[in-house]
């Protein structure tokens, strides 16, 4: 019956003692207090020990991007051409010619599939793996993992660049939350919130203050005994803005400027160049959202050329290529790729039929997801939709297919129970499927 | 000491089902496969099943179960002629692939019973209702740990006798490290504190409560102070338990506590001064009743009942919001009781960016939104469950549910609140309009007002209820847990920590008229609040029995407040200018600091219990951000101009500890604060005392309340 912690994300289950009916307060020694979860591990796969999730927010359209249909009628086929890749038969869109170069590292599911076409309802089911309930807010695959693997490290489990997707913690509490970079990385002045020390406020300063915090510390230590967290939350900030190593993974100034070129100058790529950072310093789960890709109407100029009139196509589309490309290459070359998931993916995909407006609107019945890295074999195409791009063909796979390998090959087990405040138990995940090719 | 007397003369009154009777589907067979787990949420009883085969969650709908196991997959789940290659008993007994595994046992009387009824031809059997559930126990448990408690569960059908259910009872301990299921009527207690065992028969669900002392003389509290049935009841409890009680609070701390629990503040200095000068014996008393009466009591409890009510904006309609918390405060200052409050908001109706409460049901989108907020706010019950499925856990059906959201379908949510001659909500077990109805109690007739009807009940018919889910919260406003935790989720199935004296705050404050302030005096005089929080070698373990105080961090709002009172600098806030943090009602405000604080940033509100502290990103606000350190460099500030009025460390030192302490430094502190601070740099010693008011703002004792 052993129901895991209800913890929080560094370990300690401070909320044990709201468990509904857990009333056995007393014996509760310190021991038990601070047992951490036993760290998942192991399953098939699991090899991945962190992972990139590169939200393409809004629904990007598959019949774009992964998916084309150069056979189909003009008002299907769209306005761009597909070209071939480094691997023989796999196809992508003409703007994403970087990426076709890596096509070897690429799995592209082109038969995903949901019944969800609302942006809400959709987020939550593809950062989930959970149909939306009116009772139940699941969690996020990234507070799923901090909330698994909480490390001792002086980095936060789970970062959010540039803001949090529309899924968060969920049941497991605000302790899961992301670590919300926020800011844009590609202004020159670009900082993570409160990382940096007040003005006039040194390292020498803040040593004085910790130590004039211990001095009133110690007075009210003296009245209780009940051991103080081993590891506060003051401890683990101060460790953050005074440890040089961690603070220098959120330093994007650091990177050579050869570097920051290659990710492109937008605020998507250099979003992807502080993954890379983080995920080299150690953090198991960094999202990075990209919004735009809702495109209803004018979709060539959107995902092309970005604004009218534009000599470089800067639209979604190269904008994308650069920095996924980028962020492939410069992980496959230090040797990160094999030990990092990087998933590109939205909501859902869009309607095969062109509107009035010349763009796509929600089509969720079939979409294409890539994934990258983490010991996912590359260079193939799992399932396909059918001529029109209208559903999928054979092997359909559900957003919470994608959950269960997901988990999978980050090494949770995604039978993992999970515990609501109210004590309710919740596995990881629910019914869903591994995805064989990927493992 | 072990008390069987209670037992034995059941025992003797307990039938054996009769052998010869065949076997009722209803009521024999789906406790057998409850019990094995196949109804369960995770398998069979899943809205979608497994595998193709699907029942009802935990067997609430015997009919649909007797079909699918009968009738449905060609009738090959049972097999009359050889009832052993069935389906349903070669599955679970592993003698064919099971994705649940194993989990009924061939020589179990589970396949023994199904086997007999398959035999007899698999019949439904005439209705039968089960009219009684009751688990019997020892009433005291002894010093031996562990120790083996044998269990014995009875159940009525029908009016009639009692028959043993105990082997068909689905038994799951809360705390398998505590209490264990030794056998089919055997707990095994091994530690002690108390604990909750969780009985399941057919539809319904009993708490059994185990109280197992320490391992430590029994304690003798007889002679400790007390005032009034709070602190009898908690003295009780806690000399159960055999846990020795702390020491009382010193006046500072107590005042410092009481002033944060009743009004959000920290006691301004020259309340401090002249409350410790004070030797009277009655100054507590009269502290309370200042109190009371503050304006910061009604901005506090406006706030806490705003947040309970789910205040917030809606697009365009900024009159509304206002006419809400405009009139929720003047009920507060008026001190009426909350019953009255209560029934305005079930009954208002009219312009609602004039009339405050009828705007209670525009803060949710729907009826079923408003049964939601109903059930959590009059009845501290979460029946969200009970939209898909029968709560598990608590007594609420799907036609509660949907009766309950029914009961508010004719509402015009629109600025002119107002009953519609029609109006419907569908029930998603029957896929017809919902009956509107009382949950858990009855049909309305057509002919009936539902907000009168929903009113009487409340009031008059069972004013336990919302008078529990109040006082409940009262207590957690001034301890920082409820008697029952968490207080939105209140059921049999998760007791409170001494159940009487909820009851007897319940039914004082109905007494009372439903007075809050009078509920909040009894607390803030007792005994109990007034304890210390020093730990004594043999209450280390006790969060929740009140042996000592517990501290807890002070809310977002509240220490955003302080952190302004303390340093002399005014926050300013969108839309309202300057102002304290506890006066925005509506969460759609944005205030950054807020937010990384951890305050609940929803409309739609968050559950009670869930507000974080914000974690490492408050953590970093506070350390590097500008809501403190802008504060300290600011020259119109409290220590800008202690400095410029040429004040002494000394004297700064004092009113800092004072102001957000609530206390006089010792001398021993003063001295090492004084060497600490001394430098012959003006500036070197600004800084200094910018870093020593830094340090306290950050430190344990300012944040949290003691």
């Amino acid at each position: 019956m052993g129901h895991p912690k209800f913890g929080r994300c560094d370990g300690i289950s401070r909320r044990d003692c709201l468990r509904v009916g857990s009333l056995s307060a007393l014996g509760l020694t310190l021991a038990d207090r601070f047992r951490r979860p036993a760290f998942a591990s192991g399953g098939t796969g699991g090899r991945a020990k962190s992972c990139i999730l590169l939200w393409l927010d809004g629904g990007p359209s598959h019949l774009e991007t992964f998916d084309l249909k150069p056979m189909a009628p003009a008002e299907v086929r769209g306005p761009f051409r597909p070209i071939a890749t480094s691997v023989s038969g796999m196809q992508l869109c003409e703007l994403l010619p970087e990426t076709a170069k890596l096509a070897g590292k690429l799995a592209i599911i082109r038969s995903m599939t949901s019944p969800l076409g609302e942006h809400g309802l959709a987020n939550h089911y593809l950062l989930t793996g959970y149909h939306p309930s009116p009772v139940l807010r699941y969690p996020s695959y990234g507070s799923v993992l901090s909330h698994t693997r909480p490390g001792r490290s002086i980095l936060p489990p789970y970062v959010a660049i540039p803001e949090s997707l529309g899924a968060g913690a969920g049941f497991l509490g605000s302790e899961c939350e992301p670590f919300v970079a926020g800011g844009d990385p590609a202004k020159p002045d670009f900082r993570v919130r409160d990382l940096d020390f007040f003005p006039e406020v040194d390292a020498a300063r803040l040593g004085r203050r910790r130590e004039y915090l211990e001095a009133f510390d110690q007075v009210q230590a003296g009245l209780e005994t009940a051991a103080p967290d081993a590891d506060s939350e003051f401890d683990r900030a101060y460790r953050l803005v005074t440890s040089g190593q961690a603070k220098r993974a959120f330093d994007l100034s650091l990177e050579p400027e050869a570097v920051r070129a290659r990710y492109g100058p937008r605020t998507f790529g250099q979003s992807c160049l502080l993954a890379r950072r983080l995920v080299e310093a150690g953090v198991p789960f960094v999202s990075v959202s990209h919004t735009g890709w809702d495109t209803h109407e004018g979709l060539e100029l959107s995902l092309k050329s970005g604004y009218s009139g534009a000599k470089i196509g800067v639209g979604l589309i190269p904008t994308f290529d650069l920095g996924f490309s980028a962020l492939l290459s410069d992980l496959s070359e230090r040797g990160l790729l094999d030990e990092t998931l990087v998933i590109a993916m939205g909501e859902f995909g869009r309607t095969p039929k062109i509107n009035t407006r010349g763009g796509r609107d929600h089509w969720p019945r079939v979409f294409s997801v890539v994934l990258a890295g983490g010991g996912v074999p590359g260079g193939q195409v799992i399932g396909a939709s059918d001529r029109m791009g209208e559903s999928p063909l054979d092997n359909p796979v559900t957003p919470n297919d994608l959950a269960h390998t997901l988990y999978t090959l980050l090494g949770v087990d995604p039978d993992r129970e999970l515990q609501t405040a109210d004590g309710r138990p919740v596995p990881v995940n629910q019914g869903g499927r591994l995805i064989r090719e990927l493992t | 000491m072990l008390a069987f007397s209670s037992i034995r003369l059941v025992v003797l009154a307990i039938l054996s089902a009769d052998p010869q009777r065949p076997v009722h589907f209803d009521t024999e067979i789906i406790p057998v496969l409850t019990r094995a787990g196949c109804n369960a949420g995770a398998c069979h009883g899943a809205a979608a099943g497994r595998g193709g085969f699907r029942l009802s969650l935990l067997g609430a709908d015997p009919a649909a179960d007797h079909e699918s196991i009968v009738h449905q997959f060609e009738g090959r789940r049972v097999h009359p002629v050889d009832p052993e290659l069935s389906l349903l008993l070669r599955k679970p007994t592993g003698g064919l692939d099971h994705g649940g595994d194993v989990v009924l046992r061939e020589d179990g009387p589970g396949f023994e019973r199904i086997m007999s009824w398959i035999r007899a031809g698999s019949p439904r059997g005439a209705p039968r209702t089960l009219t009684a559930f009751e688990v019997m126990k020892e009433a005291s448990i002894g010093d031996e740990l562990p120790v083996e408690v044998p269990l014995r569960a009875v159940a009525s059908f029908d009016g009639g006798p009692p028959e043993d259910v105990t082997r068909w009872t689905l038994w799951t301990s809360t705390d398998p490290s505590a209490v264990r299921v030794e056998s089919d009527h055997v707990v095994k207690l091994s530690r002690p504190g108390q604990h909750v065992l969780i009985g399941r028969f057919l539809d319904r669900v009993v708490a059994v409560r185990f109280s197992v002392p320490l391992p430590a003389e029994p304690v003798d509290l007889t002679a400790e102070p007390r005032n009034g049935f709070i602190d009898d009841e908690v003295l009780r409890v806690l000399s159960e338990l055999r846990l020795p009680v702390s020491p009382p609070a010193s006046d500072a701390v107590w005042l410092r506590r009481v002033s944060l629990d009743l009004t959000g503040r920290l006691p301004a200095p020259e309340r401090t001064e002249a409350f410790l000068a004070d030797a009277s014996s009655e100054k507590r008393g009269r502290m309370v009743e200042t109190l009371l009466q503050d304006d910061g009591f009604a901005d506090f409890w406006t706030w806490r009942l705003a947040k309970l009510l789910r205040l917030h904006s809606l697009p365009n309609e900024p009159e509304s919001l206002r006419a809400y918390s405009v009139w929720l405060r003047g009920e507060i200052v008026r001190g009426a009781g909350l019953d009255s409050l209560a029934r305005q908001l079930l009954t208002a109706t009219g312009d609602s960016h004039v009339v405050g409460p009828a705007n209670f049901g525009r803060m949710v989108g729907d009826a079923r939104g408003h049964a939601e907020l109903f059930s959590r706010f009059f009845l501290g019950s979460r029946m969200g469950c009970a939209n898909c499925h029968n709560h598990p856990l608590d007594r609420w059906t799907q036609d509660d549910y949907h009766g309950l959201a029914a009961a508010f379908a004719k509402l015009d949510r629109g600025r002119q609140v107002r009953w519609l001659p029609r109006g419907e909500v569908t029930n998603l077990r029957t896929n017809e309009p919902a009956v509107p109805r009382i949950p858990g109690v009855r049909d309305l007739a057509a002919g009936d007002d539902p907000p009168r009807e929903l009113t009487s009940w409340l009031f008059e018919e069972e004013p336990r209820l919302f008078a529990r889910a109040t006082v409940n919260r009262l207590w957690r406003g001034m301890f920082g847990r409820g008697l029952v935790e968490p207080t939105d989720d209140l059921r049999d199935t998760n007791p409170a920590t001494h159940p009487e004296l909820l009851d007897q705050l319940a039914d004082d404050f109905i007494a009372n008229g439903y007075d809050i302030r009078q509920t909040l005096r009894r607390i803030a005089l007792s005994e109990t609040y007034g304890r210390g929080e020093a730990v004594l070698p043999g209450n280390v373990a006790d969060d929740r029995f009140y042996s000592r105080a517990y501290s807890r961090p002070l809310e977002p709002e509240v220490l955003m407040d302080a952190i302004a009172d303390v340093t002399g600098v005014a926050d300013s806030f969108p839309g309202s200018g300057f102002g304290r943090a506890i006066e925005i009602v509506d969460p759609l405000v944005p205030v950054t600091a807020l937010d990384l604080l951890g305050r609940c940033p929803s409309a739609g509100g968050c559950d009670e219990g869930m507000a974080g502290t914000g974690g490492l990103p408050a953590q970093l606000h506070l350390l590097n951000g500008d809501l403190i350190n802008r504060k300290l460099i600011s020259d119109e500030g409290r220590l800008g101009q202690r400095i410029a009025e040429g004040r002494s460390d000394r004297e700064i030192v004092a009113e800092f500890h004072l102001l957000g302490l609530g206390r006089q430094p010792t001398d021993a502190e003063l001295t090492a604060w004084c060497e600490r601070l001394a430098t012959g740099d003006v500036r070197q010693r600004r800084l200094r005392l910018e870093d020593f008011v830094w340090s306290l703002l950050n430190s344990r004792s300012f944040r949290d309340n003691h």
